[in-house]
């Protein structure tokens, strides 16, 4: 097993999002889906996920429905709404930026300082 | 935003379910988890224990969970909610006082306001009713849109206007198997339908159908009323023909529901093509020397503006006015003018949209009363739980969160309160729209709660919710804890009790001024009934008949004429009968121009009244005769035309001297008619007005419409003087008619009592209304003044016990309390009757016989509510005075 790393704060609703942009999803699958998607990398508070998935449904950018899951329980399941995939979009986007400008950063060496 | 106020919207009503599928959907997480854990290799104990460690503390998740679904806010009113309802229970007089007083308050209020949406407010169904306009003349208030149909033509064939249609008001005589029936209805040009867009249920519309007769078939468009009153809504009705007026005319369209023509207040449900009337008789087509009650309608063409419309209208209206062979406008009218008809004719807003304006401004009044009141409960019981509030600001209660709360109990009252004035203004709207419904051409007012009036009774309610929240909200959550908590029993400080002061003496300011209103209002129409309007109105009977069906011969007409009176003069309890064109007070306005030879009279002053009648209506309506004679049977057709003039006319022409012998030239006949008498003057068309210069002709000698023969009668009003009971006579003239001939038909059976009340519906309704909202002030006022001083009188039990402890006499804590209740009401009073005076301007208009600053008016109400504040003061004040010191002292 991979080194695991703490997720940064902020990060957990775009990474729930993004989880639940591939495929519908019920909560234990997004916190399997996120670890499937980071190799393992990241770790998910188990506690802090449900919170995190009412408040973005609570914001119309997900949506829940009661279905089925693979062993035939009766599971929540969370999909994403067309405002959903707007703000993934934009986040990663803004992610992407910022992990560009950090890496720029984290790179600099002492002859160009 | 929107998801958000979805989210907890939706939170609000699904409260329970959001519980379950919370912790389902965990158990759901830990189960699957777990189930991993096991097919991994661990002990299902300890893959259990496991999960639930990894899971966390699953109660405080939840409430983040909550938290994070926007919960607490949902919760929190919901317990706001549940607190109110609770205090109300707990409190119900105060609750149910709280409520009938809002109630009572907004139902007038929303009531008034759906009477004027109603009258003022509702635009015609039809395509772009602003661009509509009546081609009236005139200026500033003095305005007409009467005409005549060459004037039609000339506008039609101007270009002004994208399209010019005429119409005018005719009540139609339609046979039915229950016997003739009269139907409102309108004549119009063939464009009508096609000018004003109407829309069509079935059919079609007139389709520009010639004014003149060209041997085509009659045919009428019915009203969707109509469509069901008749024929129950039968999808067949095309095609089908009514008899009107002795002619058979086939349905060819059903209006769409909601139109109903262009006079509000009747209903037209028969609409027929101008060439029908023509049939008739087609001589009014060019008939230009006479005014009459077509009114013409034109659409504003899209590259015109209104000021060129009404330039150009002005232009043509001037020069045919210059045409000799035209009639002359009455006065000195000859600018022609625009009067939008958007939302139809406005006889009916004109005449009621400034009482309609007083009584709202008086509803509005009495609705800050009722606030008032309600604020001053509010006030007192926030007193009384300034201990409890304080409990709850110690334990830790935001103050927001206290205020939050009152507003949601002042909120769920006016809301309580809002919905039963839902059902107060649609009782007083059934009310107020069925007075309407006398006389002879009954209004139809079509008021009811529509969207318009349930969107103004919530935002009233949502006004009143804040009004009577706010201020005691605030004073309550400024409770200073640690007194309050200290003291044994709560001692209302001086600010707040000034506030509760206040209120009650603008309370009674306000009384003050609706009370004096609605006093002037009922004593105008006492007034008007008092007055001596130049004619008695004591045991007659008035009816109208129609005689003009077409089958009826002239000849016919005059032997049925003839032995009608000779029938009803036999009959028992008549003592005489007069035919008249025009009765007192009937609404008719039948302005003639009158030329005497040598003798010039200015323009202004130029037409008289006119009326016709035969020998006995100056008896029978107690006209006395001034000087010469009245008309005799000697005056018929062949002998000289004879007319009598009354006072009025003889002062504005003649002066002093008496006219007898002097001969007139009346309209447009050119045959002259000689002055033989000379009666009183009455005020025959308004009771407010002063008698008009009136010129009577004999039945006998006179045309009734100028294309008529001389003498002959189809319409005519039927005068009985009676010596008994004149209202039981009705029937029995309905069977002597019905005996004599079946195509007759008598309508409009009335006692002229019965008129005249008729002619003062405006000022009844106002005085009924106003003397309603007056005693409900009063009330109001009463229970304010009475709450106020019975609380201070709780509130300072202690006190009151230490001073009769120390000496004092029952006697003086009474009339300390009732000069408490005096001072309060004093002020109020004087401050009211400075508001009543200023309302003085307001309300002169519609006053009778009496100045709106009628001294003896402000001292009766003064003398009124000084009995209401004594009696207010007098119950608490016993009660203080009956207090035990010993108890009161060992209280606490």
């Amino acid at each position: 097993m991979a080194k695991s790393a703490q997720i940064l704060p902020g990060t957990l609703d775009m990474l729930i999002l993004k989880a639940v942009s591939l495929a519908p999803l019920h909560g234990y699958g997004v916190l399997l889906r996120i670890g499937q998607i980071s190799n393992n990398a990241l770790e998910i508070p188990q506690g802090s996920l449900y919170p995190a998935l009412y408040r973005l449904e609570h914001q119309g950018l997900i949506d829940a429905e009661w279905g089925e899951s693979d062993n035939k329980r009766k599971a929540r399941f969370y999909r994403l709404t067309p405002a959903g995939r707007r703000r993934l979009k934009e986040e990663a986007a803004s992610w992407n930026r910022l992990a560009d400008a950090i890496a720029t950063a984290m790179s600099a060496t002492p002859q160009e300082a | 935003m929107f998801a958000r106020l979805r989210s907890f919207v939706r939170m609000l009503f699904t409260r329970e379910d959001f519980e379950h599928n919370m912790s389902d959907e965990m158990r759901f997480h830990m189960e699957a988890y777990t189930g991993d854990l096991v097919r991994g290799g661990m002990e299902p104990e300890e893959a259990q224990r496991r999960a639930r460690v990894e899971f966390g503390p699953q109660a405080a998740l939840q409430e983040e969970c909550r938290e994070a679904r926007g919960i607490r806010v949902a919760d929190e009113l919901r317990q706001d909610i549940r607190y109110a309802a609770r205090q109300c229970r707990r409190s119900p007089g105060f609750a149910i006082v709280a409520i009938i007083s809002l109630a009572l308050g907004i139902g007038a209020n929303s009531a008034i306001f759906g009477m004027m949406d109603a009258v003022l407010f509702r635009t015609l169904p039809v395509y772009d009713p602003g661009a509509l306009y009546f081609l009236a003349h005139g200026s500033g208030d003095d305005i007409s849109t009467s005409a005549n149909y060459p004037l039609v033509s000339r506008y039609q064939s101007s270009g002004i206007f994208e399209s010019v249609t005429s119409t005018s008001r005719r009540t139609f005589t339609v046979a039915s198997t229950q016997g003739p029936e009269r139907v409102d209805g309108e004549y119009v040009s063939g464009n009508y339908h096609a000018t004003l867009g109407v829309q069509f249920s079935l059919g079609r519309g007139f389709r520009a159908e010639p004014d003149r007769p060209d041997g085509r078939t009659p045919v009428a468009v019915i009203s969707d009323e109509f469509w069901m009153r008749r024929f129950g809504r039968d999808p067949g009705v095309i095609g089908k023909t009514l008899t009107i007026d002795g002619g058979i005319v086939s349905i060819i369209g059903v209006t769409s529901p909601g139109f109903n023509g262009l006079f509000p207040g009747t209903h037209a449900d028969i609409t027929m093509p101008l060439f029908v009337r023509a049939l008739e008789n087609a001589a009014f087509l060019s008939q230009r020397d006479r005014w009459i009650s077509v009114r013409i309608v034109g659409r504003l063409r899209s590259d015109r503006t209104e000021a060129q419309t009404r330039a150009a209208v002005s232009d043509l209206f001037r020069r045919y006015w210059a045409e000799p062979e035209n009639e002359r406008p009455p006065g000195d009218i000859r600018l022609g003018a625009l009067v939008p008809a958007g939302k139809g004719a406005a006889e009916v807003s004109k005449r009621y949209a400034a009482p309609l304006r007083l009584l709202f401004a008086m509803v509005g009044i009495v609705l800050l009363i009722a606030c008032t009141n309600v604020a001053n409960l509010f006030l007192a019981r926030g007193v009384s739980r300034s201990r409890e509030v304080a409990v709850r600001l110690s334990l830790g209660a935001g103050r927001a969160r206290l205020v939050r709360q009152m507003l949601t109990e002042s909120s769920l009252l006016a809301i309580a309160g809002g919905a039963l004035g839902l059902l107060v203004a649609f009782v007083s709207m059934r009310y107020i729209a069925s007075a309407f419904l006398v006389g002879d051409r009954p209004l139809i007012i079509d008021a009811h709660l529509n969207g318009r009036v349930f969107a103004f009774t919530a935002a009233v309610s949502l006004v009143c919710s804040l009004l009577v929240g706010l201020v005691p909200a605030f004073r309550s959550s400024r409770v200073d804890v640690t007194p309050a908590l200290k003291a044994s029993t709560t001692r209302p400080h001086a600010g707040r009790w000034s506030l509760g002061r206040i209120l009650v003496v603008t309370q009674l300011a306000l009384s003050f001024l609706v009370v004096s209103v609605a006093t002037l209002f009922a004593r105008s129409v006492l007034n008007m009934r008092s007055l001596d309007a130049g004619f008695s109105r004591e045991r007659t009977l008035l009816f109208n008949i129609d005689a003009g069906d077409r089958s009826l011969t002239q000849a016919e007409r005059a032997a049925f004429f003839a032995s009608l009176e000779t029938r009803l003069r036999a009959t028992p309890g008549v003592s005489a009968l007069a035919y008249t064109q025009r009765s007192p007070l009937d609404h008719s306005v039948q302005t003639r121009p009158l030329e005497i030879p040598d003798l010039i009279i200015p323009k202004q002053s130029r037409g008289a009244s006119a009326n016709v009648v035969t020998p006995a209506f100056f008896g029978i309506f107690d006209i006395d005769l001034v000087r010469g004679r009245g008309f005799t049977t000697e005056d018929r057709a062949g002998t000289e035309p004879v007319a009598v003039v009354d006072e009025a006319l003889v002062h504005s022409y003649f002066g002093s001297t008496y006219p007898i012998g002097r001969r007139v030239f009346l309209g447009a006949d050119r045959e002259p008619l000689t002055i033989v008498g000379v009666v009183r003057s009455a005020r025959f068309e308004d009771l407010r007005e002063e008698p008009p210069r009136t010129i009577y002709t004999a039945l006998a000698q006179a045309r009734l419409a100028s294309s008529e023969p001389v003498g002959d009668v189809k319409r005519i009003t039927v005068a009985v003087q009676t010596t008994s009971n004149t209202a039981a006579l009705a029937t029995v003239v309905r069977s002597i008619i019905a005996e004599l001939s079946p195509r007759v038909i008598v309508s409009y059976v009335r006692t002229m009592e019965q008129q005249f009340d008729a002619a003062l519906l405006r000022e009844r309704l106002m005085a009924a209304l106003s003397v309603a909202y007056g005693v409900l002030a009063l009330v109001l006022s009463l229970v304010g003044l009475y709450g106020i001083t019975a609380f201070g009188v709780a509130q300072r039990t202690k006190d009151i016990g230490v001073r009769m402890a120390l000496g004092a006499t029952r006697r003086r804590v009474l009339s300390s309390i009732l000069g408490e209740t005096a001072l309060t009401s004093a002020i109020g009073m004087i401050i009211g009757s400075a508001c009543a005076l200023l309302a003085a301007r307001l309300v002169a208009p519609f006053l009778f016989g009496i100045e709106p600053r009628d001294p003896g008016t402000l001292a009766g109400v003064t003398l009124l509510l000084t009995i209401t504040a004594l009696v207010a003061g007098y119950v608490p004040g016993l009660r203080a005075a009956t207090i035990d010191p010993v108890r009161a002292l060992k209280e606490n």
